[in-house]
């Protein structure tokens, strides 16, 4: 798969994520701003800075579920 | 060192309301254990006064909620009160930013060769806002899963608790929060995995540079 595909996918698998959250929530995400869910889809789609970062911390959460790394820091929570 | 705190609270969006509120919660603690703060508010909190301040009353604790970069912390209207040219006045002293990035390269700087401490994030830090209550932080629930942690930070530190003690601490809270999302999904609550993800932002996110024994 090209890097262009992986970020493709990358995208809709942001993009469906942010569809199932429930409309009365908005993400502060600091200086870039508050957005709704309508508005997160847009950054993702336009891949701007804000969209970035949305994608960024859905890249970080994916590693952390499959290296363990939150499934031991639960764990170790008791 | 003087035993008064410092604490800023910009209040301009969304963010820095919910921020502001969470850390006169923090003033309210300080007062009960009879710990002097000063509050720098709204437009107070401007890199004027605050340099005043500090060099008149030398905290501490500094406390800063708002926005930040990597080699910035911002007051009132985006404006910058801490960024390379004056960190020196953070020098030995224990700083907790609750701001975006701060936590990559301005904290690391602000502790070299002294004997302070900083705590921040190294991503931006996020919280997910119930629009609900957008007016009224302290009725969303949502925003306190997030919010709550890190207030434990600072709590820790005003009851003399060492800074390492309060970032394990706050991370514990998250760690709990998360449990409590992670019970969401479980009853098939919708969105609750995109609210785990982000409070393991701020989890993974959350840093501390230098004296991790600082104490009041």
């Amino acid at each position: 798969m090209s890097e262009e595909n992986k970020e493709d996918k990358l995208k809709e698998l942001v993009l469906a994520r942010i569809d199932i959250m429930p409309s009365n929530l908005k993400l502060s995400i600091g200086g870039f701003g508050t957005f709704t869910k309508q508005e997160l889809s847009e950054h993702v789609r336009k891949g701007d800075e804000a969209g970035k970062q949305i994608v960024q911390m859905q890249v970080n959460f994916i590693k952390a579920l499959t290296s363990g790394k939150l499934i031991e820091a639960l764990n170790q929570n008791g | 060192m003087g035993d008064i705190i410092l604490v800023t609270r910009p209040k301009y969006d969304d963010g820095t309301e919910y921020l502001s509120y969470y850390a006169s919660l923090i003033l309210k603690e300080a007062e009960d254990l009879g710990i002097p703060a000063k509050d720098f508010e709204g437009k107070e909190a401007n890199k004027e006064s605050i340099t005043k301040f500090i060099e008149k009353r030398n905290p501490r604790l500094v406390f800063i909620n708002g926005h930040g970069d990597e080699n910035s912390l911002y007051g009132h209207d985006d404006k910058i009160i801490f960024s390379s040219d004056n960190m020196l006045l953070l020098k030995d002293r224990i700083v907790y930013a609750r701001a975006c990035n701060a936590g990559t390269k301005f904290g690391k700087e602000v502790v070299k060769n002294n004997n302070g401490c900083f705590i921040g994030y190294k991503y931006p830090f996020q919280f997910w806002i119930d629009e609900k209550w957008s007016a009224k932080p302290s009725n969303d629930n949502t925003a306190k899963l997030y919010l709550e942690p890190s207030n434990e930070i600072v709590s820790s530190i005003l009851n003399g608790r060492s800074s390492s003690y309060a970032d394990e601490r706050s991370k514990k809270k998250m760690l709990e929060n998360m449990k409590k999302i992670l019970k969401l999904e479980e009853n098939k609550e919708p969105g609750a995995m995109g609210m785990l993800q982000v409070l393991w932002n701020n989890f993974d996110g959350q840093v501390l540079h230098g004296d991790a024994l600082a104490r009041l």
